[in-house]
């Protein structure tokens, strides 16, 4: 180790954020000329520390050296100057704009104020020639480029700014087959040139093929640095990532009872491009978990079920009567609820109140012809204000001074106000943005409502969530349902095995 | 951690607590105060992210009506502050503050209308016309609603069903209504015939003082005031505007929601072409020209996001009156048009700074 | 009326005249009382031989879009007359309120090599270059109203007089309160559209007038030649001031929604005249008991005479009442005063708003 002299040096880097510790200790070096991946479960910090890396973000500790000298990244543009270019996973491309104007976009070649469009034309040229891909003209608009053509160009890009160290991340998610193939070509190519690349993936199989060493992050820190790629078993990299420091509360699991009624059924899915031919049920007070990758079409699923998304083929049946595809409103009115992804941009009206936030989804109870009774809006919140230890428990409190836990939980609380009308619940990534004290908290509420024979169809990137509160487990890759099993038959390593590879140890 | 960070500062400062519009927008505040465990209980319903912000706006704007009456005080101390010159501010603003009350729900629910100008012409175009006129007042009156609502569809139907922003659609509305209107008119101006003068009484028969057009524009504020802030309705305009997508997955219609702001809009562009054809007593197609732009800046300087998901009539229509206002004391004071119109961008502008601020201070 | 004569050529057409207006004929029509009306504006009659059909002339044609009454009226009395000959084709293009389409639409025009142009231009300025090029084609160009500020870019022009219509109300009003004999009126305008040269001539008109009589003007607002805004701005105006002597409207289409307001407000301390002269505004005047006493004229009537005067500079003939063998230079027409007194003879010439 560190026989050649290392292009980059991270060591100590922490990076706090209201509340989490995304960064606690990482070290990292990179030599030129190699493809050191970085891996790591959802949440370890590996986005954290790109963006470190590109400048978007300032470590709170820790120091970087690169090219032998202290640097701050002050700034994406410092960054850049430095000679690190970040290739993100969603291209930071204008599509209005044409493929050599992209490649300079920032540092365009001009003189007065005027662009020299033949002169950036050529040296896009020149670039993309070395990227093998001389073929995409420089003038074509991006936007009709294909996603492979589009990484071409960001690649070109990262080369214009004679970028010495090029970070990567799962550049391969949106790529076909033989487009990988290109991709790892190209990677070579510029490793060859003395380029280091830091790559990102989760697919085992690709970091084989073409990474040099492995970093691998758990919990913000690294655990492990400078493996060899090709040697290291798939065993103890599983094991590095999932080992735990924390260890997670989950609520006692009831026996299951088969005899319960089915609350939910999918038959035969199907949303062309993200999922085909899904099929499953949720009892009554089952706890049903879906464990995949992003991408993996597992959100997709949890949104078409629900309605938000209109499926092309296959029925949702709730109590089991069909329920109008491609229709929320018709969702909710047949018993579903759901915690979306994305609780800031897809669940809560932020200008609002708790108490805004909780009735919103079933104001109808709460009003004769049209006008509210706030008074029995109040009193319905702030029962279950109590009922979830929503904390402050102030029904007129603005909905962002929440913490992510009580926020989640004033999610939870608009599909509770009808006591008896919810069937099922669907969670997607429930215990996202919540420190890790109230996630027990928000396990045990998860379970209690099960409890009461609501069905509760559950998705989270973290596969010991899946495992430790679910009954029964789907692990989905590429749009498809490839295992179904009791939760208590399967263990973190074997399910992270199916979700990367596709082959039970 | 949770409990001890987030209990402190529990009660957002309302410094304009209990004074002004503040308490006004709360009447039924006492209803639901009770000695609680969150303290004092004066609005349980906090719209934002300081509940003290939106006061201290409204504060604001009263303290802009204030200094624009002393101004016309001391500058025009025969004119100004006589009951006729009130009335007559009040009458002037009625057909912009009828508009501006629609164009309130429209933008809270993520939208805007530019179309309100053209759809108020065509409305008071077609009410005038020889065929319905000949039908008397209550057609008449009845034409202009049906006519200005049915517009309002039109655009609304494009807007959630033709997924076309709204921006363009109402833009195409703009254009094509008042080409209607000049079609239909032939672009001359039809007069209200005697016969029909009913509608002009609107204008001139007073109750207390106040003619009757003044009252149709009370009347429209108050019922927007209850739909927005006590019906299931305005509600979920809150809802839609302010995240459409929550919405949605809240099981909340966002489609139909945003069809029917825009009819909304539209009934109220019809209630203002009866007021436009009282007043002036005639149905133009050059009615209303520029409306959109005064509506959308009194809705802006009234506190309401044009993003949307945040706004409160009683601050439109403060905006209203005090455009009104400056108006009249340019004209009062012998002041040309030009100078009025920069008055009223620097009031925009500082109106928009004011809010940002408000923005971000939550709490 | 004279229209109905059987014998074409002894029409008595009249210069600002009385029957050129078929579009008017309808409202003129249902309220004249006394046939064969004799206006003021006696300029002079195109008599003689010169109706008779001549050479066959084709005559191109471009305004501004008709938002506003007066113009629409220009339109129409332009085809009206247009019509009324066997020799002349009339090649109007679509109206426009936007320069560069008018100046494309008159190069259209030029290109069809029609034999003469009559253009009201919505900018004289700008359309200066464009009836240059007419011109210089060798296509007489009839400028209607707004002048072209070259004077090769035209061959002839005529139009109303802004500043006499100012003097005119000045004059009617000023005589009206010295006879009155009223000291330190308060006298109230209300323009049209504040940027345009024709409402700063008609303010200036009107202020010169005032002067001789040792009166001034003691506010004035600028409306937008609409309804809406002439009620607005009157509605101010009227509080602004408990007592008022004498208002000018420079504008009878904003005009309605003054007299709107005033009603409203239940004022009469004071009289109005209008301007432009609108069939809506002189009915107001015959029918008395309102502020409105008089109107002083702008007549669009000028598009009717312009057509007249195309065809004559096309067919190479002259006005028959002048010795001159060709049509004059430049015609300027008189802004008249329309009262109760004269009313039911500028009736027919009023255009409806």
């Amino acid at each position: 180790m560190g026989s050649p002299e290392p292009l980059l040096l991270m060591r100590g880097i922490v990076k706090e954020f209201p509340g989490v510790r995304a960064l606690d200790g990482v070290d990292l070096d990179v030599r030129p000329g190699e493809v050191h991946c970085l891996l790591g479960q959802n949440g370890a910090g590996k986005s954290t520390l790109i963006k470190v890396l590109a400048g978007a973000h300032q470590p709170d500790q820790g120091e970087i050296v690169f090219a032998g000298a202290p640097v701050r990244l002050a700034g994406p543009t410092a960054a850049m100057r430095a000679g690190i270019a970040t290739i993100y996973q969603e291209l930071d491309l204008v599509d209005g704009l044409s493929v050599a104007e992209n490649v300079f976009l920032g540092h365009e070649r001009a003189r007065l104020g005027f662009t020299r469009r033949a002169e950036a034309e050529r040296a896009a040229r020149d670039l993309l020639a070395r990227l093998g891909h001389g073929e995409i003209p420089p003038r074509r608009e991006v936007g009709r480029l294909p996603a492979a053509g589009k990484q071409v160009v960001s690649m070109a890009r990262a080369l214009s700014h004679d970028a010495r160290l090029i970070v990567m991340d799962e550049p391969s998610a949106a790529l076909a087959h033989d487009e990988v193939a290109n991709l790892f070509r190209i990677i070579r190519e510029l490793t060859s040139a003395g380029v280091a690349v830091v790559y990102i993936s989760h697919r085992l199989e690709e970091i084989r093929e073409i990474g040099d060493r492995v970093t691998v992050l758990k919990d913000g820190r690294s655990v492990a640095g400078g493996l060899p790629a090709q040697t290291t078993s798939t065993d103890e990299i599983v094991s590095l990532m999932t080992g735990r420091d924390v260890e997670y509360v989950f609520p006692e699991r009831p026996e299951p009872e088969d005899d319960r009624p089915e609350v939910l059924r999918v038959e035969d899915l199907t949303l062309p491009g993200a999922f085909e031919d899904v099929s499953l049920t949720v009892r009554a007070g089952e706890i049903v978990g879906l464990a995949g990758l992003v991408g993996s079409g597992r959100s997709e699923i949890l949104e078409t079920v629900y309605g938000a998304r209109r499926p092309a083929r296959g029925r949702v049946l709730i109590d089991g009567r069909p329920v109008r595809p491609g229709d929320t409103g018709a969702a909710v009115r047949r018993g579903m609820g759901m915690a979306p992804e994305e609780r800031k941009s897809q669940a809560l009206l932020m200008n609002e109140s708790v108490a805004g936030n909780v009735s919103v989804a079933g104001l109808s109870r709460y009003a004769s012809f049209g006008w509210l009774s706030r008074r029995r809006e109040l009193a319905d919140v702030r029962r279950q204000i109590e009922a979830l230890d929503i904390r402050p428990p102030d029904p007129r409190r603005p909905v962002v001074t929440l913490s992510g836990g009580n926020q989640q939980k004033v999610v939870l609380a608009r599909w509770l106000l009808d006591p008896d009308g919810l069937r099922l619940l669907i969670l997607d990534e429930p215990t996202r943005g919540v420190d890790v004290g109230a996630r027990a908290e928000l396990y045990a509420v998860i379970r209690q409502l099960a409890g009461r024979g609501i069905g509760v169809l559950l998705v989270s990137s973290e596969v010991p969530e899946v495992l430790g509160l679910a009954d029964r487990v789907l692990v989905v890759r590429e749009g498809r349902v490839v295992h179904t099993g009791d939760a208590r038959d399967l263990d973190e390593g074997s399910v992270l095995n199916m979700i990367m590879e596709g082959s039970a140890l | 951690m949770t409990e001890t960070s987030h209990s402190e500062g529990s009660t957002p400062q309302t410094p304009g607590n209990g004074t002004g519009v503040g308490e006004r927008g709360e009447p039924l505040g006492p209803v639901l105060k009770k000695p609680g465990a969150g303290g004092s209980w004066r609005r349980p319903f906090a719209r934002n992210g300081g509940a003290g912000s939106r006061e201290i706006h409204h504060l604001g704007l009263v303290a802009a009506l204030v200094l624009l009456a002393l101004v016309g005080v001391f500058t025009e101390p025969d004119n100004f502050a006589t009951s006729g010159n009130v009335v007559g501010i009040l009458a002037l603003a009625a057909t912009i503050g009828v508009i501006t009350v629609g164009q309130t729900f429209v933008i809270i629910g993520g939208g805007i209308d530019l179309s309100v100008g053209s759809v108020m012409a065509l409305a008071s175009v077609w009410a005038t016309t020889v065929a319905t006129q000949s039908y008397g007042p209550a057609v008449m009156a009845l034409c202009a609603i049906l006519v200005g609502t049915g517009a309002g569809v039109v655009t609304g139907i494009l807007i959630s069903y033709g997924r076309l922003v709204p921006f363009i659609a109402t833009l195409a509305m703009l254009v094509a209504a008042r080409g209607l209107a000049q079609r239909m008119s032939d672009r001359k101006t039809q007069l209200v015939r005697p016969e029909n003068d009913a509608i002009e009484a609107l204008s001139t028969t007073k109750v207390l003082g106040l003619p009757l057009v003044v009252y149709i524009f009370a009347a429209v504020a108050v019922v927007g005031w209850l739909l927005l802030n006590r019906t299931t309705f305005g509600r979920r305009t809150f809802a839609v505007g302010g995240n459409p997508e929550a919405a949605r997955l809240a099981g909340i219609d966002v489609r139909r929601h945003t069809l029917l702001l825009y009819a909304l809009s539209g009934f109220c562009c019809g209630i203002a072409a009866i007021i436009i054809m009282a007043r002036t007593t005639t149905g133009s197609s050059t009615h209303g020209d520029l409306y959109e732009l005064d509506a959308i800046a009194a809705v802006i300087i009234g506190g309401t996001l044009l993003t949307g998901g945040r706004g409160t009539v009683v601050g439109s229509i403060l905006g209203v009156l005090v455009f009104t206002l400056i108006t009249n004391l340019f004209i009062l004071n012998g002041l040309q048009t030009s100078d009025q119109l920069v008055a009223k961008g620097v009031i925009i502008v500082i109106a928009v700074l004011l809010q940002r601020r408000g923005l971000r201070s939550p709490t | 009326m004279r229209d109905q004569s059987p014998r074409p050529t002894r029409r008595g057409v009249l210069f600002g005249g009385a029957a050129v207006a078929a579009g008017t004929l309808a409202a003129a029509c249902t309220s004249n009382s006394e046939k064969d009306p004799a206006p003021a504006a006696q300029a002079g009659s195109l008599a003689g031989d010169n109706d008779k059909p001549g050479k066959q002339v084709t005559i191109g044609f471009s305004a501004p879009a008709a938002d506003h009454g007066w113009i629409a009226a220009i339109a129409k009395n332009a085809e009206a007359q247009a019509k009324k000959y066997k020799d002349v084709t009339f090649k109007p293009v679509e109206p426009t309120n936007d320069i560069n389409q008018q100046i494309s639409a008159v190069e259209t025009l030029i290109r069809a090599k029609v034999n003469v142009l009559v253009i009201l231009p919505n900018d004289g300025e700008q359309l200066n270059q464009v009836a240059r090029k007419a011109m210089d084609a060798g296509i007489p160009v009839v400028n209607l109203d707004r002048v072209f500020p070259d004077k090769l870019s035209y061959r002839t022009w005529i139009g109303g007089d802004n500043y006499g219509m100012g003097v005119s109300a000045g004059n009617y009003i000023g005589k009206k309160l010295k006879d009155k004999g009223v000291s330190n009126p308060v006298i109230v305008e209300i323009q049209g559209i504040a940027t345009l040269p024709l409402t700063q001539e008609r303010t200036k008109g009107f202020e010169d007038a005032l002067k001789t009589y040792g009166f001034s003007v003691t506010a004035k607002q600028d409306a937008k030649f609409t309804v809406e805004s002439g009620n607005q701005v009157a509605s101010n105006l009227l509080q602004a001031h408990k007592k008022i002597d004498a208002l000018w409207n420079q504008d009878d289409d904003q005009g309605v929604g003054v007299l709107a307001a005033i009603k409203q407000s239940g004022r009469k301390e004071f009289f109005m005249v209008g301007g432009a002269g609108s069939a809506n505004a002189m009915r107001e005047i015959k029918s008395g008991g309102g502020v409105l006493e008089a109107t002083v004229t702008y007549p669009p009537t000028m598009a009717a005479s312009a057509i007249k005067l195309a065809r004559l500079i096309a067919q190479g003939k002259g006005m028959a009442d002048l010795v001159e063998l060709q049509a004059p230079q430049s015609l300027t027409l008189a802004s008249e005063t329309v009262t109760k007194d004269n009313v039911d003879t500028y009736m027919p010439l009023g255009f409806e708003s």
